[in-house]
C-alpha cells in the first residue's frame, strides 16, 4: 500500500534533490555544454561565493524576511483586534481584506512600480504633499529606499492576510475568559496580553512561519521592481539563483546555491521549531 | 573438382536457410526502400503544408514584420505563426528548447552576443551552404561590418540580419543653438561630448530646465550596453586577445582606458536625471523623448523612436523637428568603435524543414521585405534599421528616414565583436559587468571596482573553464568575413 506513495515521493521530492546534489559537484555551464561536463568538488560552492553576490543577497534577504514577519504580524494583530471589536460592516471589510492576497505577487509588483514611478506615481505624489523628500533617484533607484520600497509591497499584500487568520483565532477565543478578567478589573491592554495572545499563539507561530519561508523565498517582487540593484542592494538569494540558473545557465553553480539556501532555511527552521515551537506546545 | 556443392541434407537445409534469409533480408530492404521513399515524400508533403513557428524577440521591428508577414504567406503559400517574447524570456526559452531538443521552432532571432553560445553548442545551423546555393541572397548588398558583427561566428554565417543596430549621438538642435554651443562635427572627442553635456545641464531653454544627458543605469544588462560604446571609443577591450587569433579571455578590465571611460560614464550620470540609475534602454530613449534631455547617445532605433510620445503611440513627441543625429565621438587617433548589435534570423538545428525555413529567413533579409517594413505606418513609421545598401541608399526610404547616409556611415564602422564580445559565456560576465557598473554610478570607487571586476571575471571565466583557454581560436577579423562573403557570393 506504501509503494506507490513512496514512488510518487521519490519522484517529485527525492530525485529533483539528488539531482541537485550530483549537479553541485560537476561543472556544468548550458552556455559551454548541454550535459554535466567533470566532477569539480566543492568548486562550485566557492564559485558561488567568489563570482555571485551570494553574500549580500543572504542579507537582504534575511532582513526582507526578519523586518516583514515583525511588521506584518504587529499590523495585522491590530487590524484583527479592530475586527474582533464587532466593527460596523464586518462582512464587506473582511471582503476587502482578502483581495490583495488573491492577486498575483507579480501582478502586485507591477502595481506598485508604477505607484512608485516618480512622474504620475501615488506614493510620491503622497510624499510630496506630506512634504517628505524623495530621493533624487526615485524610490526605487536610491539604496537607501529600494529595499524598503519592495518590502512595502509585501506589508501591502500579506498583512490582510495575517489579519483575517489571526481574527479567526480571536473570534475562537472562549468569550467568558475574557468577561471574567473584566469582571476582575483587566483593562483591554491586559485582556490582549494575558488571555489573547496565549490563547491564539499556537496560530501566530504556525502563520509567522509559513510566512517567514515566503518572504525567503521573494522573487517576484524583486523580479519586477529593481532585478536586484541599485547595485546589489535589493539582490535576494532567489533572484540571484534565477540569474545563476536561467540567465547564466550555470546549472552547477545554481545547484550549490540551492543546496546552501535549502541548508539555511533549515537551519532557521529547525532553531524556529524546537525554541518557538516548543514554547507554543506544537513540537 | 570441388565447385562447392552440397547435396547432403544439411547441406540443402543451409541453403534453403541462407535463401530464407537473404529473401528475409531483400523484402526487408525493399520494404524500408519503400517506406522510406514514401516517408521522404511524406516529409517534402509535410514540409510544403508546414506552418513555420518564427520566435521573435520583442524589439521595434516586431511591429512591422508582423505586417508584412501575409506578404511572405502570399509570394510562397508558406504560412508563418510568430510568437514573441521579451529579451530574456526568449533567451531563457531557446535554451530551454534547444537543450532538452524538444524544439517545435523553425526559425528564431538571435541576438549577436548568443551566437557564440548556440552556433558552439549545436543549437543553431551554419546557413553557408544554403546562402550559396540561393545567389539571390546577394551578400554583397549587405555592410560586411554588419554580417561581421551580428551574423558571422568561426567563418560560418548562423543566421541573416534583420535588424542590425549601431550607436550614433541625438542631439537637441534648438538647445545647442540656444546656448551657442558648436555643432557635433565629424572627429569630435568624448571629451568634447562630456563638456557640452555640462554646459546644457541646469540651463533653461524654451522654458524648461535642461539636463546635459541621459545615461542607462540599469543593471545588469541595460547598462553595459550603453556603456561598452564609451568603452569601446576609449580603446578598452574585454580581454587581452579577442576576436583575433590565438584567443586569450585573461580580462583587462583594469586598464587605464577603461579606467577613464568609467570615470567618465559616472561624470555623465551626474549631469543626467537622477532617475537614470533605473533607466533601461527604452526608459532612456524616452526620456530624450519628453524634452528634457540636450543629448544622448544611444541604439540606432531610437532616432525614430524618440519621435513618438512613448513607446509605440503614434502620437508626436514634443521634439519632432528639434533634433538630429552626429557621429559617435571618438578618441583622437583611435577608431570610434561603434558598437553594432541587434538581431537576425537563424534556423535551429532541431527545424524539421530547413529548407523552408531559409525561405522565410532569406525573405525578411530581402531588400524588399526590409524596405515594405519600413513603410509600415501603424504606428507611425516606425523601421529603418537596414543592413543592407540598396536599403540605405534608396531615395525613397532616405525621404522618410534622412539620417540614412549616417547610419551606413555607423554601420561601415561598426564592430560588435570589440564592443560586446558574444563568446561562450558573455551573457554571464555581463550580468556581473552590469552590477559592477552600477556600483561605480551609486559612488564606488572606480579603480577598486573595475579591479574587483576584472577579479570576478577571472573567477568566472576560470570557473568555466576558459582561462586558460584551450579551445580552438578563429582568426575573426572583418577581413575574414568580407573572404567570406567573397566565396559565398
Amino acid at each position: 500500500m506504501l509503494a506507490p506513495s513512496f514512488i510518487l515521493l521519490f519522484a517529485l521530492t527525492l530525485y529533483p534533490l539528488i539531482f541537485a546534489v550530483r549537479n553541485a559537484f560537476f561543472y556544468w555551464n548550458l552556455q559551454t555544454s548541454p550535459t554535466p561536463q567533470m566532477f569539480v568538488g566543492l568548486d562550485n560552492f566557492k564559485n558561488a561565493f567568489t563570482f555571485t553576490p551570494f553574500m549580500a543577497s543572504l542579507r537582504n534577504t534575511l532582513l526582507i524576511a526578519f523586518i516583514g514577519i515583525i511588521i506584518e504580524i504587529t499590523i495585522g494583530m491590530f487590524i484583527a483586534l479592530a475586527l474582533s471589536a464587532k466593527m460596523p460592516y464586518l462582512t464587506f471589510v473582511r471582503a476587502l481584506l482578502i483581495m490583495p492576497t488573491t492577486i498575483a505577487p507579480i501582478i502586485v509588483g507591477f502595481m506598485f512600480r508604477y505607484m512608485y514611478w516618480d512622474v504620475t506615481g501615488l506614493i510620491p505624489w503622497i510624499a510630496k504633499t506630506l512634504h517628505i523628500p524623495e530621493p533624487g533617484a526615485g524610490y526605487l533607484g536610491s539604496t537607501g529606499t529600494a529595499l524598503p520600497a519592495i518590502l512595502l509591497a509585501d506589508i501591502w499584500q500579506w498583512t490582510p492576510f495575517f489579519a483575517i487568520v489571526l481574527y479567526a483565532a480571536i473570534v475562537s477565543v472562549d468569550s467568558e475568559m475574557i468577561e471574567a478578567a473584566r469582571v476582575d478589573g483587566a483593562g483591554g491592554i491586559r485582556v490582549v496580553w494575558s488571555i489573547i495572545l496565549p490563547t491564539i499563539k499556537p496560530v501566530m507561530v504556525v502563520i509567522v512561519l509559513l510566512q517567514f519561508m515566503k518572504l525567503f523565498n521573494i522573487f517576484d517582487l524583486v523580479y519586477v521592481l529593481t532585478r536586484g540593484g541599485p547595485g546589489d542592494s535589493t539582490m535576494t538569494l532567489s533572484y540571484s539563483l534565477f540569474q545563476q540558473g536561467l540567465v547564466n545557465f550555470n546549472i552547477g553553480v545554481a545547484a550549490a546555491m540551492t543546496i546552501m539556501i535549502v541548508a539555511i532555511l533549515n537551519i532557521l527552521v529547525f532553531i524556529y521549531t524546537k525554541f518557538v515551537m516548543k514554547g507554543a506546545k506544537l513540537s | 573438382m570441388n565447385i562447392g556443392l552440397n547435396l547432403t541434407k544439411e547441406g540443402l537445409l543451409r541453403r534453403k536457410s541462407v535463401a530464407a534469409s537473404t529473401a528475409l533480408v531483400f523484402l526487408t530492404s525493399s520494404v524500408l526502400i519503400g517506406v522510406g521513399g514514401n516517408s521522404s515524400a511524406q516529409a517534402a508533403a509535410d514540409c510544403a503544408n508546414k506552418t513555420l513557428q518564427l520566435l521573435s524577440v520583442g524589439d521595434p521591428f516586431e511591429y512591422a514584420l508582423k505586417e508584412v508577414l501575409p506578404q511572405f504567406t502570399a509570394e510562397t503559400g508558406i504560412k508563418v505563426n510568430l510568437e514573441s517574447l521579451d529579451n530574456q524570456t526568449l533567451s531563457s526559452r531557446l535554451a530551454t528548447a534547444f537543450v532538452t531538443k524538444k524544439s517545435d521552432l523553425d526559425v528564431v532571432t538571435v541576438d549577436n552576443i548568443w551566437v557564440g553560445q548556440y552556433y558552439d553548442n549545436g543549437w543553431i545551423l551554419s546557413l553557408n551552404d544554403l546562402i550559396k546555393a540561393n545567389k539571390d541572397v546577394d551578400l554583397k548588398d549587405m555592410v560586411p561590418g554588419v554580417l561581421y558583427s551580428i551574423s558571422e561566428w568561426r567563418g560560418q554565417f548562423v543566421g541573416l540580419p534583420m535588424a542590425p543596430y549601431a550607436q550614433g549621438v541625438m542631439y537637441r538642435t534648438d538647445v545647442y543653438k540656444s546656448l551657442g554651443i558648436k555643432t557635433p562635427a565629424a572627429g569630435w572627442t568624448w571629451d568634447e561630448y562630456l563638456a557640452n553635456a555640462r554646459k546644457i545641464n541646469g540651463k533653461t531653454v524654451n522654458g524648461k530646465k535642461m539636463y546635459g544627458t541621459v545615461i542607462v543605469g540599469k543593471q545588469p544588462v541595460p547598462i553595459v550596453h550603453m556603456y561598452t560604446q564609451l568603452m569601446a571609443g576609449q580603446g578598452a577591450r574585454w580581454f587581452k586577445k579577442f576576436p583575433e587569433a590565438p584567443w586569450d579571455f585573461t580580462p583587462t578590465l583594469a586598464s587605464k582606458q577603461n579606467i577613464r571611460a568609467a570615470t567618465m560614464y559616472r561624470d555623465l550620470y551626474k549631469v543626467s536625471p537622477k532617475e537614470a540609475i533605473s533607466f533601461d534602454w527604452f526608459a532612456a530613449g524616452m526620456r530624450f523623448a519628453d524634452g528634457d534631455i540636450g543629448q544622448m547617445y544611444w541604439w540606432t532605433p531610437y532616432f525614430y523612436l524618440v519621435q513618438n510620445k512613448g513607446y509605440m503611440s503614434g502620437k508626436p513627441s514634443p521634439i519632432v523637428g528639434k533634433y538630429a543625429i552626429a557621429d559617435l565621438p571618438s578618441e583622437k587617433g583611435k577608431p570610434a568603435n561603434i558598437s553594432t548589435g541587434g538581431w537576425q534570423l537563424s534556423i535551429p538545428s532541431t527545424a524539421e524543414c530547413p529548407e523552408e525555413s531559409f525561405k522565410l529567413v532569406k525573405w525578411v533579409n530581402s531588400a524588399k521585405a526590409q524596405k515594405a517594413m519600413a513603410k509600415v505606418d501603424k504606428y507611425g513609421t516606425q523601421f529603418s534599421d537596414f543592413g543592407r545598401y540598396s536599403n540605405l541608399r534608396d531615395p525613397e526610404l532616405v525621404k522618410m528616414y534622412p539620417y540614412l547616409p549616417k547610419l551606413e556611415k555607423m554601420l561601415e564602422a561598426g564592430n560588435g565583436k570589440v564592443s560586446r564580445p558574444g563568446m561562450q559565456i558573455y551573457p554571464a560576465l555581463e550580468g556581473v559587468y552590469g552590477l559592477q557598473l552600477n556600483k561605480i554610478l551609486l559612488g564606488a570607487d572606480v579603480k577598486k571596482t573595475l579591479t574587483e571586476t576584472n577579479s570576478l571575471f577571472s573567477n568566472l571565466l576560470g570557473g568555466n573553464m576558459l582561462l586558460p583557454y584551450k579551445g580552438k581560436s578563429y582568426d575573426d577579423t572583418l577581413q575574414a568575413t568580407k573572404d567570406l562573403i567573397a566565396s559565398l557570393s
